[in-house]
């Protein structure tokens, strides 16, 4: 006797292709093949060459195998070091201030701040425009002689605090972060308004009713509930910046003194600047930061993930 | 019979396009990339060449693409590992790596070499061949407004030349009375602010210790050395340069020193003229600005006070895996005769590694061309600035340290010496 609640055979075996829910393996291809092959040719390939690449010196045509010779020279290289440091301080501290001003113009959003529909727009803005665009902005606003920056100190009476703000070696990397955190600000606000907006309502309106305070009310009911918000936007902001490059490169080419050299502007001078063509030396490099941005994201994950999950 | 006829059209239509064929064949493209698409009278000259030679050699069509420096060598870089480089492009000496690697074609089966001025071939000579066409030299210069100087009271003596205390004294007359002494910035080059540095060392070392400077094998410890880096240290110390020294673009500092706010001087290659001779409207130099031309300071004790730096800046190679050899080879000697170098001089107003016959020059800068004559008579010459002669990390050290931090006052003459033998002294 056979049971009326037994599948049909065609659907027994869910690799089968008769599976309604799985399609032939020829569409299957057609449509894996040109995102797989994108994925292999211009990613997959470069990083693998990269890591390949990165056991050799390459002069001209000929590639002579080093084995681990340009890892060892990594770790002795001074201006390495210089730029892992400053893109570190950039990677870890930067994303605060990212994050927390994004929340911040956000909170002032949500709170009903007048021309709230123009500031938004004004605030988002910066968003839309490439790193050049904004790096010749803030050239011009950290001009010693004209920028706005000085000519502001002056007006108030405090000329005596202008400064050459992208040529003081203890101010460029400083001024650099500003100008990166003005960029993304408007990012920030934006996901953490989406995020504010769904919050439930009536867990603020409990808040409400408790007589609980607006700091209160941010510090103990929206801020833990926007934490994984938070997190997300704190580690998105730190890979970008461990990456971080154009603003650099067109602001002070590393300078002055490397004093905001970083990893990536490292990497490109020591590959197209440097009077060779190796590019043996610029992989090992590149593999070493690959290997760090992987780790630390893990790390990061680990370290501020909540353990308790948030339900409402 | 349809088919015959069929077959017939058919082989009708592939004679009669095999009869066109000679008609409808393109002539070799040329791909070409230069540099100076800023400077109008260098555009200029190579656009008139490349046009010259398309009408002389109609077998034969040039894609001229004019794009900045660092823009070619980047592109560049790239294209000669995969094949794809132009076959003519913009390269300075200071870039060996290409001829190193293979990448360049020797040119003397090419080009007439008595076209090429016999001091600029060693530029471009590598194994007994010439690489590279010297269509731009240079002499570093110091440039000075006659009527600044003048009124902050101090007077340049016949010979042009001011002593390392009278330099001094013109930066302080210059900070007092509230006049920039030296225009300079670095904000998008690695070199200007060595400019000063370097002269003045060459002047009290001579050319050969100052070689062996260059090369690697004396020490920035050497006395000598320490004394002239004090010496432009107290300059520094003094206010010799804008204090957006650190930002100021090179045609930044153009405008800074003839236009606003102003300057004493500007020390700048010969290739000053680019931007200088620009229209006004432009960003060029006024019109009735007092440009003067002075020797750099003479050093106490110097041993070379008529000491100059000479260089080879813009050049033309040809890509060794060119595809277009023929047209790109006829293309390079049409434009190194002596009638080029001359015109060249003419329209630019500056040097040329081209053979050249100044006796023939009508410029409406006579008067500039005189003067630069002038102070280039009877000098000794030097060839290459410190990044024609330093590499990778040496090179890297001197734009930081000598280019930037330490005439920017970032640094003292200690750590300067320290981190410049660090990276390229050999001893």
């Amino acid at each position: 006797m056979t049971s009326t609640t037994a599948l049909p055979d065609d659907i027994k075996s869910p690799g089968s292709v008769a599976d309604p829910r799985r399609t032939s393996w020829p569409v299957l291809v057609v449509f894996l093949v040109p995102a797989l092959a994108i994925y292999v040719g211009l990613t997959a390939y470069p990083a693998f060459r990269t890591i390949y690449d990165s056991f050799f010196t390459i002069e001209g045509l000929d590639a002579t195998f080093v084995g681990l010779d340009n890892y060892r020279a990594l770790m002795s290289d001074e201006t390495f070091w210089v730029a892992v440091r400053n893109t570190f301080v950039w990677s870890f501290i930067a994303p605060i201030l990212d994050v927390s001003t994004g929340l911040l113009l956000a909170l002032a959003l949500y709170a009903g701040v007048p021309f709230a529909r123009f500031l938004r727009v004004a605030w988002f803005t910066p968003v839309l425009l490439s790193y050049v665009v904004v790096a010749i902005l803030w050239m011009w606003i950290y001009n010693y002689d004209w920028g706005i920056l000085n000519e502001l100190l002056r007006v108030v009476g405090l000329g005596a605090l202008a400064q050459s703000w992208l040529g003081d070696p203890n101010l460029a990397l400083g001024a650099l972060i500003v100008t990166h955190a003005w960029k993304w600000a408007g990012f920030n606000m934006v996901v953490c308004l989406a995020a504010i907006h769904s919050l439930p309502r009536e867990v603020l309106e409990a808040a409400d009713l408790d007589n609980c305070g607006w700091g209160a009310k941010l510090r103990h009911v929206i801020v833990p509930m926007l934490r994984p918000t938070l997190l997300n936007l704190y580690i998105l902001a730190f890979i970008g910046k461990m990456k971080i490059f154009d603003l650099v490169w067109i602001m002070t080419g590393g300078g002055p003194l490397w004093a905001t050299e970083t990893v990536s502007t490292y990497v490109y001078k020591r590959a197209f600047n440097w009077n060779t063509f190796d590019l043996g030396y610029p992989s090992a490099i590149a593999t070493v930061w690959f290997g760090v941005v992987c780790a630390a994201v893990i790390i990061l994950n680990r370290v501020l993930a909540s353990k308790d999950r948030l339900e409402y | 019979m349809r088919w015959g006829r069929f077959g017939c059209a058919v082989a009708a239509a592939a004679l009669s396009i095999g009869c066109m064929g000679p008609a409808l064949a393109q002539p070799a493209q040329v791909n070409m990339w230069s540099n100076w698409p800023d400077e109008p009278a260098k555009k200029d000259w190579v656009s008139a060449r490349v046009k010259e030679f398309e009408a002389a050699n109609p077998q034969c069509s040039v894609k001229l693409s004019f794009i900045p420096k660092a823009d070619i060598y980047t592109q560049a870089k790239s294209a000669v590992r995969t094949g794809q480089a132009p076959d003519i492009f913009y390269l300075e000496p200071d870039q060996p790596e290409f001829l190193a690697g293979g990448f360049l074609e020797p040119l003397d089966s090419y080009i007439d070499l008595s076209g090429l001025e016999d001091w600029a071939k060693p530029a471009w000579t590598s194994k007994g061949k010439v690489y590279g066409l010297p269509v731009e030299a240079y002499t570093v210069e110091l440039y000075y407004n006659k009527d600044l100087v003048k009124k902050v009271g101090v007077d340049v003596p016949a010979n042009f030349q001011l002593t390392q205390a009278q330099f001094a004294d013109l930066v302080k007359k210059g900070v007092a009375a509230g006049i920039t002494p030296i225009s300079q910035g670095v904000g998008d080059r690695p070199f200007p602010g060595g400019l000063l540095l370097y002269e003045a060392l060459l002047r009290k070392l001579g050319p050969d210790d100052y070689g062996k400077l260059l090369d690697g094998t004396l020490s920035y410890k050497d006395p000598r050395v320490i004394e002239v880096m004090d010496w432009v240290k107290g300059l520094v110390d003094a206010g010799a340069y804008p204090k957006s020294f650190s930002t100021l673009k090179l045609g930044e500092s153009h405008f800074y020193f003839y236009n606003t706010p102003g300057a004493l001087t500007f020390p700048d290659p010969s290739w000053f003229t680019g931007r200088a001779f620009a229209p006004p409207e432009s960003g060029g130099m006024p019109a009735n600005f007092p440009l003067g031309i002075m020797q750099f300071p003479a050093m106490d004790g110097g041993k070379c006070p008529e000491c100059k730096t000479l260089a080879v800046a813009g050049s033309f190679v040809m890509y060794s895996k060119s595809k277009n050899k023929d047209c790109a080879g006829a293309l390079l000697k049409s434009m190194a005769t002596r009638d080029n170098g001359t015109k060249w001089m003419e329209q630019v107003s500056l040097q040329t590694g081209l053979a050249s016959d100044p006796s023939k020059i009508k410029s409406a800068h006579a008067d500039y061309f005189a003067e630069l004559n002038a102070r280039n008579k009877g000098v000794k010459y030097f060839f290459g600035t410190p990044l024609f002669h330093y590499r990778a990390k040496c090179a890297e050290t001197y734009t930081q340290v000598m280019n930037n931090a330490f005439p920017a006052g970032l640094i003292s003459v200690q750590d300067a010496a320290d981190k410049m033998n660090a990276a390229c002294f050999k001893g």
